[in-house]
């Protein structure tokens, strides 16, 4: 087991769950499924099928607990695991119906259905601007083809080097390095009004 | 270096993911170049902001609980399975021995049925099931009379006619008063009657 993953407390839990401890499923789902759902949602831009998916994710990390090797993080395993259940949920057909949390206008608000997390939770001091920032950013994010943005995602996961983000996607360094750069120009054209001007 | 090139890397210089080699070409480029240092800070700006979102969402209880409760039918399941696995394991030798011997049984019984007449009559059943053509009474083989002559004898009718006695029916004297004879009738004057002799 390499040295940095043997003192990953993400990892002894895993380890544990392997050996048969209920408790200890307990307490990587209450750990890691705040991470997985917020991931999901951003991804799937549906707070219903965001749940759904974050379920599905924890399902298969128990019925599949014993492919897990202890060689790489488990919070790359279990993210490739919910890149995987969010690809499958965006290519259903059916959800074309549902109610999609990008469609949200700047105006409207009372809307009801899925909202993401009140950005002024976070941001509360740094201004409309900021708020008005961070709500443009969640929307041009949902509106990114599903690889790129998959790959943006993974890429904001703490710790997650692009080495586990294509490892993630089933792809090489060099092809995360392009859908990176896609993304961001993308999301550069999306937000230049906030951004700072040249020099 | 050129601009497009140096763009490319931006974000990966920013996540700190070049290699020290292309990142100190960058860093040549971007110290003569205002546009890519203006897209270097705009990139900046976006993964900054992107990292500033909130990473985590609060678990509503309810997902907590379904999660749990499938997870806990899985066990269950996955419990169950080992243990009529460990029944399979202990299985498969016995329960082959005596279906082998069974099967030898019945083979053994079947085919001393077929060789030895037994010595009650056999069932109409076991006839029919030996020779169902004869048996059955419908059967078209059995009772039914050829519909058409053999193709041989069909190509050459003279088979049926060239017999001997056929032949030379015509030189039989009085073949006319045998073919119509009765005992009742008289020899006809001036004409002898056949004798045996």
């Amino acid at each position: 087991m390499p040295e940095g993953v043997a003192a990953d407390p993400d990892v002894a839990l895993m380890l544990r769950v392997q050996a048969g401890d209920h408790d200890a499923f307990q307490e990587l789902f209450r750990k890691l499924s705040p991470r997985v759902l917020q991931y999901t949602r951003r991804f799937v831009g549906s707070e219903a099928q965001a749940e759904e998916v974050t379920q599905d994710v924890f399902v298969q990390v128990f019925r599949f607990r014993h492919r897990y090797k202890p060689q790489s993080r488990l919070t790359t395993w279990i993210f490739t695991i919910a890149t995987n259940l969010c690809l499958n949920e965006l290519r259903r057909p059916e959800r074309h119906l549902r109610v999609d949390i990008w469609d949200r206008r700047d105006d409207d608000d009372r809307r009801e259905g899925p909202q993401l997390p009140d950005p002024d939770a976070v941001t509360a001091e740094e201004g409309a601007a900021t708020r008005q920032l961070a709500r443009r950013l969640e929307e041009a994010v949902g509106a990114l083809p599903p690889k790129q943005r998959a790959a943006l995602l993974l890429s904001r996961i703490d710790g997650l080097a692009y080495r586990d983000v294509a490892d993630a996607l089933g792809c090489t360094e060099g092809a995360v390095k392009a859908l990176l750069f896609r993304a961001t120009q993308t999301l550069k054209k999306s937000l230049h009004e906030f951004l700072p001007k040249e020099d | 270096m050129r601009c497009g090139r140096a763009q490319k890397l931006l974000t990966a210089a920013v996540d700190g993911e070049l290699s020290p080699g292309r990142r100190a070409a960058l860093d040549r480029h971007l110290a003569g170049c205002p546009v890519c240092r203006a897209e270097r800070a705009a990139t900046q700006s976006v993964l900054d902001a992107l990292d500033a979102l909130p990473m985590v969402a609060a678990v509503p209880a309810a997902l907590e609980q379904a999660t749990l409760r499938r997870v806990r039918v899985l066990a269950a399941e996955e419990a169950e399975r080992t243990a009529r696995s460990g029944w399979r394991a202990w299985l498969p030798l016995p329960a082959l021995a005596v279906t082998a011997v069974l099967v030898l049984a019945i083979a053994i019984t079947r085919t001393a049925d077929d060789r030895i007449p037994t010595s009650g009559a056999r069932s109409p059943e076991r006839i029919a099931r030996a020779h169902p053509a004869q048996s059955h009474p419908n059967s078209a083989v059995a009772v039914a009379p050829p519909a058409e002559p053999p193709p041989a004898l069909a190509a050459a009718p003279e088979l049926f006619v060239d017999l001997p006695m056929l032949r030379n029916l015509d030189k039989v004297k009085h073949f006319e008063a045998i073919r119509t004879t009765t005992l009742d009738d008289e020899t006809p004057s001036g004409e002898e009657a056949p004798s045996n002799g």
